[in-house]
Order: C-alpha cells, then structure tokens, then sequence
C-alpha cells in the first residue's frame, strides 16, 4: 500500500536538504525491514521547504511466534511431577492454563514456558513507533535550536504529513502530529491543502506552484535557458554547482534573463562571472568565451508580470559591477611585484610561518622538480611565477571574493606586463581546487601547484595535525589529491618519496614531527587519494590494493601497474598463477628467512626453477625501469610452468634442514621478484570465493 | 509617499504590534544592532524578550568617500529580536514586508542559506539572508551562542538593511537619492559624513593614538570586570571594537595581530556574558 511522508522544514540549505534525502533512502528500507516489513519502489524527493518520501509498503509484520519462560524447571516442577506454587503464579500472571506450561531448553539451562503467537503490528504503527527517531538521527554537518525546544535540526520544522493507504498515520515528533495536509508555494499559495494519495498531492502542489520532483525543475530551469539563449546564439557559462544549488533553493523555477551596461565588459570574464554569482546567483551569458552583457537568473515564482523580479536583479548586479570596477582599477594601481613584499605580514599558518616563508620553500621546491624534469629553460620564468603567486592575496579582489585567487593575480601579472607562461602559471595555480576542476593546462602551472600543495600537505601533516571525519580545514585531502592528480594526468615522471623528503628538508626547522613520521602521514595520505582516484576509474579494490602494495614513489608507474593488471586479468593465465603466488606465499609464511646456495640445488627441477628466475627477472626487471608492466607482468607468467613442476616433483619441506631451507630461499626469491610488479595475493579470484 | 522616515514608522508600529519594546538606538559606535545591549544581555538567559529599534551600524572599510552608489561606512539597521523565536516567526516577518505595501506576488522573495557569526562577540546563529528581486534586505537569524555561551531558550534576530530596503521600495539605483522625509534627502543629511569620514578612517586615523587608546580601553573593561560592574565593562568592549575597525580600515593590523586583538575582544565578552548569565540565574 502507498506510504507518503512529507516533512516541512524552513528553508534548508541545498547540501542538506540532498544529504538527508540520501539518508532516509538508505535508512527507512533499513528499518521497515527489520521491522519485517516489505517494502517497494522507494523514493526520495523534495525542495529546501519539504523532505519526502514515497514507497510501497505491506500492510502489517507477519505474525511471529514467541517464547515465554517462567521459573527454572527445577523450581516449577515438583519431584512428583506436579506443579509447584511458582509454576502456578507464573500460568495465572501470564493468563494461561497452568496444563500449557513445557519444559523448554534455553542456554541458560532447563524453565518453564509456553509458546504463543504474536499478532504482528500493523504498519501505521510501526511507522508511528519508527519515524520519529528516524527523523530526529538524520544528521548534518550542522544544526541549530529553535523557540524553546532542545530538538536540533538543520532548519526548524514546520509540520508533517503521514499517509498510509491514503489514510492518516499520527506520526509525532517535538509536539507535532502528521496529518494530511501540506501547504503550496509559501509566497503565490501558503493555504492548507488536502490530500489523500501521492498522485493528489504532486497534483495539488503542481497547481500551487510546487514542482516537488527535482529533475522536473532541472528540466524546466534548461529549457527556459535554451529558449533565453536561442536568439542571441549564445551559451550559459557552465557553473554546474549553481544550478544545483538554486534547483533546490527554488519551489517553482522561473528562469529571467537580464542585461547590464556594457562598460562593464571591461572586466574580465572571471570578474563578471562571479560577481554575478557570488551573493546574487546569477549565471554569464557567453558567446565562445566572449561575455555578452546579459546575464541568466532563476526566481521562485510562477510569473514577473510586472517585470519587477529583472529589473531588480538588474539594478543589483549593475551596483555590484559598479563596486568590483572600484577594485579591479584600485588593485591595478599598485604592481604585484610591490605587494609580494607584504606577504611576510601575512600567515600561512601559526606554526608554518608566514606566505613569504611559505613562497621561498615553493621556490626551491619548483626549482628541484624543474631540475628533475628536465625543464631548465622553465626555470626562469617559474621562479618569477612563484615569488608573484601569492601577492594577489592582498589585493582587493581576493578580499571581496576569495575564490578568485590566483586567476585574478594571472590576470593582474598579464596586464603588468609578465610574460605569458609567468601570468599562466600564476592563474592555474590553485588548480585542482576541487574533484569536478581540471590540472593546470601548462607545465609552469602545474609544476607551481605541485611544489604549492605538496608543501602545505607536509607542513600541516607535519605539525603533528591529523584529519578527522569530516573536519579538513587545511584542505589536506583536496591538496594531496591535486599532488596525485597533477603527477599523473600531467605525467611527470618523479620520485614521490625523494620530493617529499627535500619538502621535509626545507620545513624542517617548523615542523614539530621527526622526520620519518611526517614522511610515513604525507604517504598515507597520499595514498588513500590514490586509491580513491583508482577507484572512480573504477577498478576493483582488490587489484588496486595489489598495484598500491610495491609503493607510491613513481606515481605513474603505480598506474602502470594498475592498467597491466587490468589488462591481464582475463588472461587465461591471470587466475592460475594468482592461485601459484598464494601457494607460494602461503609456504614462506611462517619459513625462516635463509640464503639460497645454488650449489646445493640437486633437483632437476629446482635447478630449472633457478635458472629461468634468472633469466626472467633480468628481462622484467628492465622492462619495470622503463615502465612497461605490462610487458614485465607478461614475462613473469612464465614462472608458472617451472613453479608447477617444481612444485610437482621436489618436496619443499625436505627432511634435511639445509635443503628445506634452501628451497626456501628459492622460493623467497620468486616471491620477491612478483612483488615489485604487485601484491597478487589480495586479488580475489572467482575459483577461490566458491 | 514612501520615505526613510515612513519605512522606520511602519517598521516600528508592526513590530510594537507584535510586542516589541521600541528601544531607543544605543549611544556607542557599533558595527552592527547586534552588538547593543538590548540585544547582547538580553538573548542570554531564560527570561523572554521582544524589541526593536533603530541602529546606525559603523564599519569603516565600507566607506567610498560618498562616491559609490550604494556602499558608505555608516548606515542603519532596523533590528528585531524575539524570545522565544515565534513557530511562525518567517510568516510574521513576511508579513511585515506585506505591511510595507509591497506586494509579495509580483516578486521574487527567497531565503538563502547565510549562517551569521560575530568572532568579536564570541557569537554565532543559523538562518538566512532575505533575498528580495536580488537585493539583500535581512538577515534572518537563530542566535545559538553569544558571548561564548549557548542560548537558551533560542532568540530570533532580523535584522533590516533599512537604505536597501528603501532603494527598493523607491526604486532608486543610488542611495544618495533616498528620501528621509518628504523634504530631506540621505544627500543633504549624508553625503558630507560619508566623504570627511572616509578620509577620516582610511587616511587621517591617528594609528598610535587608536592603538594606545585600544589598549586603554581594553584595560578598563578588564578592570570593571573586576568590579563585577558587567554593563560598563561591555561599553569598553564596544569601544575597543569600533577602534579595532578604525585601525583596520588604516590597514595597520597585520594578520597575526587581527586575531590577536578580536581574541582579546572576545575574551572580555565572554567573561561578562558568563558572569551575567550566573546572575541572571540566581536572581
């Protein structure tokens, strides 16, 4: 039968009113079947004033039979067999016939008891007995209190409605009760509504200027974009998080499209843009990557019929365009050059010293992975972009709006006159700020960003801070993961661990760690973003633990690792010798660690086992130089015929301790050359799980 | 018929309809109506509370010599507090808007997530700015801490931006052109503050003066702080505060001092908002 709960809440912020939609679409299938409940076509939907939730649900919990358990058999029953004044309390307490009573067996030893049928409850009740606590253990990232209630929850909630077979289920939760009726658009119909089923209910909300479903609002805020957009040939500039925020913010989207002077094309497109964002929420019009002075918005409202709702906005914006002018001609008087030598004012961060302290490390550290890259003629021009890369943070704009930083001191450095590659690797230089960003598209940007983030993830890591659930306020998994993603996407072929220890080098006096404990934080981290990068490829988390398992030191040869194992692992060879790298690991388990004398092979096949380890690993251990590993994995899976005889015809656990041991060490040397291509031994595969 | 004058009267008489004590503005330079005590001692504790009033609002960096069209480095707020926060409090402020005479049907209304917070005051609340056609006219807030202290039972602020407001209703792109009654203009009673105070606090602020005297009035609050004298203390502490934006605005705190001074700031507050509150509860 159709469930309906809507929960009516003030206005929510968009992240939470999507994270406990997620939540109750997890948890309330969760509860209902504990509670024995069938449960089907769930969803979730809503908008920032109402959470809701529609599924289809059995009527009652199956009936379940119960044991009750009196007195110990030896108290109830008498040696005569008869029952004993407490067998007969207990018969009268529970409202049986005393003849009823059983001698049941429980862990605990031998009682007295019956067996009854317990009438399963009904689901209006275990909803009414669920809800509450369900609603009230949705969590956010932050809550409040209203009024005089010590209730807390992201905005205070107004009311509740409760169907179930179109009937009222009195849910109550801090002094409200569930009811059946619900309200419209709280500005164009605030009037209570009734209704008795879900198709009523998105009915009657669509004729009060609701759209409850949010991809029925996202289809209608893109099409009222198109039909903006089509005469002027132009485009929205893309700003994905926007749009996903104000299609939550809004009940009833009506998109406006709107112009400002053109004098204000002046500044640049990022200016435009967010000044149009931030604050106002609005959206650029572009034609390529040219601003066209119009601009996109999106109301909560059926109509402007007045056309006050654009010229509003209009006036707005055209202040706000006014007040980012005043800063960028303020900003431009004064070079960056000049301003670079305030940063010893400014704090990186209390331990780490100030952003002067922290741009003369980032120098060096440019500067090295310059050297190890081969890019000295970049040296120049990357030096001048670092000690500029920060001076933008003294300036106006940054001020009024701080993700403009570093894109606005690009542009700043390009109209002071530096060069192309110096302005560039000054505006790419916070890139990536988040998962959706691309890397810095030139090499100066990218090797900046690189010696950037890697020294604020040693530094922090190093003043002995440690991330803890949600709280990252020093950005230290954004910042690791832009050190990962640069390394690979851009492939710059450098060693991790050497990088991080001269980044520890040119902290060291600040950091409050030993060395090695730093180094041992900066690696964990880095490879947990690793791992959470492989991941969105969307290889499976075995092989990722078995290309993680030989290290992290050339970031693109662990991905290399990671593709040979994907490319092999239908490869009719793959599951076997995964199963012979078990067997193998499996012996050497708990085996002492000794030499291996090749003058005491005897064995025909052991004397094979040893010189084709030879020959291969010679061969793989070139190929893993140069980063085929592919080609090395390949030339590893001929181990797997002299193993198999090996295995076949020579007993390992010979009876003289001086060959077991020696075989041994054979065997050790096997499992040492496999190691450096992987960790196979944590790939699971199919003939094992059955 | 619209004018500042008017705005503050129909703000004043529906809001007295709703209760509120209409307090008279307070005597200090403060940066917001949140920092009066009106507001400050009286969200703390138990006992409940309705007021409003009027309150020029200093912040010193906004000026622009009286040469932009809507920032200045002093305007007014109109500012409400509840407690307990009414179940309907957003429907009555709506209504409030409506009293106005503005027709929320023609328009664009929206609350936007905007969490308020005041290091200064050691204070910080949940809620919204008002967006109305795109223009910011309140900020809408569940006080949770001040001073320090959580809040209960939960006091609602709104807070009006009473010349945005009135840009609005007039529909004026330049604030200088804002009637505040029907024969003076905000150019005629403005527009030299604005200029003389811009140079004032962006050129002329004696900084070795400001600072010896932030000390100094930092000194006293601590002083009668001792004294248990928590009202006068609070005064000193406004005062340090309106210094602090003084020398801001002269950009002669580096970023280290900046939070050392607003920590000392807070420190005080916190110390008076605790003594307070033992005081309200044993009386």
């Amino acid at each position: 039968m159709e469930f309906l709960l809507e929960i009516m809440t003030e206005e929510l912020p968009s992240s939470h009113a999507k994270s406990a939609l997620a939540q109750l679409e997890e948890k309330f299938p969760q509860e209902m079947k504990t509670s024995g409940l069938e449960i089907f076509e769930l969803r979730a939907i809503g908008t920032c004033r109402r959470l809701v939730l529609i599924a289809d649900l059995g009527e009652r919990q199956p009936d379940q039979e119960e044991i009750v358990t009196g007195p110990p058999r030896t108290a109830g029953l008498a040696p005569d067999g008869s029952f004993t004044q407490a067998a007969l309390g207990f018969a009268r307490s529970q409202g049986v016939e005393v003849d009823n009573l059983q001698v049941i067996k429980t862990a605990r030893g031998e009682y007295l008891g019956f067996k009854r049928l317990k009438k399963g409850k009904s689901t209006p009740e275990i909803l009414e007995e669920k809800l509450p606590a369900l609603i009230a253990a949705l969590n956010f990232p932050k809550t409040m209190r209203w009024s005089d209630k010590s209730f807390r929850f992201s905005r205070p909630i107004k009311g509740l409605l409760c169907l179930f077979g179109g009937q009222i289920v009195r849910v109550s939760l801090e002094g409200l009760v569930a009811s059946n009726q619900t309200y419209g658009h709280f500005i164009h119909s605030p009037q209570e509504l009734s209704v008795h089923s879900y198709q009523e209910y998105c009915q009657a909300l669509k004729e009060k200027f609701v759209l409850v479903d949010p991809a029925e609002r996202k289809e209608k805020i893109l099409e009222g974009f198109q039909k903006k957009l089509i005469s002027l040939k132009a485009q929205v500039y893309p700003d994905e998080r926007l749009l996903e925020r104000l299609l939550w913010n809004v009940e009833c989207p009506l998109v406006i499209m709107g112009s400002f002077p053109e004098t204000y094309l002046s500044l640049p497109l990022e200016v435009l843009s967010t000044a149009m964002r931030e604050g106002q929420e609005l959206f650029s019009v572009v034609k390529g990557k040219k601003q066209l002075p119009y601009f996109l918005g999106i109301a909560d409202a059926p109509a402007d019929p007045k056309g006050y709702i654009l010229a509003g906005n209009e006036r707005v914006l055209k202040a706000r365009l006014e007040d980012a002018r005043f800063f960028w001609e303020n900003d431009l008087k004064i070079s960056l050059a000049e301003r670079a030598e305030q940063l010893a004012e400014v704090i990186f961060q209390e331990k780490l010293g100030s952003y002067a302290d922290k741009v003369a490390r980032v120098e060096k550290l440019a500067s090295y992975i310059a050297d190890r890259l081969n890019l000295r003629n970049l040296k120049k021009d990357l030096l001048e972009a670092v000690s500029l890369s920060k001076a933008d943070l003294l300036t106006e704009m940054v001020r009024e709006f701080p993700e403009l930083q570093g894109k606005i001191g690009g542009i700043y450095a390009h109209r002071q006159g530096w060069s192309e590659t110096v302005s560039r690797a000054i505006y790419e230089h916070y890139l990536p700020a988040s998962w959706e960003d691309p890397v810095p598209d030139s090499t100066g940007g990218a090797i900046l960003s690189l010696a950037d983030k890697l020294d604020t993830v040693v530094g922090i890591s190093g003043t002995g801070y440690a991330i803890s659930g949600s709280s990252d306020p020093y950005g230290l998994r954004r910042n690791a993961l832009g050190v990962v993603r640069i390394i690979l996407d851009k492939k710059f072929h450098l060693s991790l661990y050497r990088l991080i220890d001269r980044s520890i080098s040119l902290l060291q006096k600040k950091l409050s760690l030993p060395a090695e404990q730093v180094k041992e934080a900066c690696l964990e981290l880095i490879g947990g973003r690793v791992r959470f990068i492989f991941e969105k490829r969307g290889y499976s988390y075995d092989l990722i633990s078995a290309a993680l398992a030989p290290g992290l030191d050339y970031l693109d040869f662990t991905e290399a690792r990671i593709k040979a194992l994907n490319n092999l692992k239908s490869s009719k060879n793959f599951e076997q010798f995964i199963l012979m790298v078990k067997r193998v690991k499996n012996i050497l388990k708990e085996a002492p660690k000794s030499r291996l004398d090749p003058t005491w092979l005897s064995e025909k096949e052991e004397k094979e086992l040893y010189s084709a380890l030879n020959i291969i690993k010679k061969n793989a251990e070139e190929m893993m130089a140069r980063g085929d590993f592919v080609g090395a994995q390949k030339i590893i899976f001929r181990l797997q015929a002299p193993l198999n005889n090996f295995f076949d015809r020579v007993l390992v656990m010979a009876e003289d301790k001086k060959i077991r041991h020696n075989r041994l060490a054979l065997l050790a040397q096997v499992q040492s050359l496999i190691e450096q291509l992987a960790d196979y031994s944590q790939i699971v595969v199919t003939s094992e799980s059955s | 018929m619209m004018n500042m004058q008017n705005l503050i009267l129909a703000l004043s008489d529906y809001w007295a309809g709703q209760g509120c004590y209409l307090a008279p503005t307070y005597d200090l330079e403060v940066g917001a109506g949140t920092m009066t005590p009106d507001t400050f001692f009286r969200v703390v504790g138990r006992k409940p509370w309705r007021v409003a009033y009027v309150q020029p609002s200093r912040r010193p960096t906004d000026g622009r010599y009286g040469e932009n069209p809507h920032r200045v480095q002093k305007h007014f707020q109109f500012q409400v507090i509840m407690k307990p926060s009414p179940l309907n409090i957003q429907r009555i402020y709506l209504d409030s808007l409506v009293s106005l005479g503005i027709n929320l049907s023609e328009h664009d209304l929206r609350f936007d997530e905007d969490d308020w917070e005041s290091p200064t005051i050691g204070a910080w609340g949940v809620g919204w700015q008002v967006m109305l056609d795109g223009l910011e006219i309140t900020q809408f807030t569940y006080f949770q801490q001040a001073g320090g202290l959580e809040l209960f039972p939960v006091s609602v602020e709104i807070t009006y931006g009473l010349e945005r407001l009135e840009m609005f209703l007039e529909q004026k792109d330049n604030i200088y052109d804002l009637k505040w009654s029907d024969d003076v203009s905000y150019r005629a009673l403005r527009f030299r503050e604005e200029k003389e105070f811009s140079i004032y606090n962006f050129e002329q602020a004696d900084i070795a003066m400001l600072q010896s005297a932030f000390n100094a009035d930092e000194k006293e609050a601590q002083r009668l702080i001792g004294q248990k004298l928590l009202l006068p203390a609070y005064d000193y502490c406004l005062k340090c505060s309106h210094l602090f934006n003084l020398l801001d605005a002269r950009k002669a705190i580096s970023v280290t001092e900046r939070v050392k001074m607003i920590g000392q700031i807070r420190t005080l507050v916190n110390q008076i908002a605790r003594l307070y509150a033992e005081e309200e509860g044993e009386s």
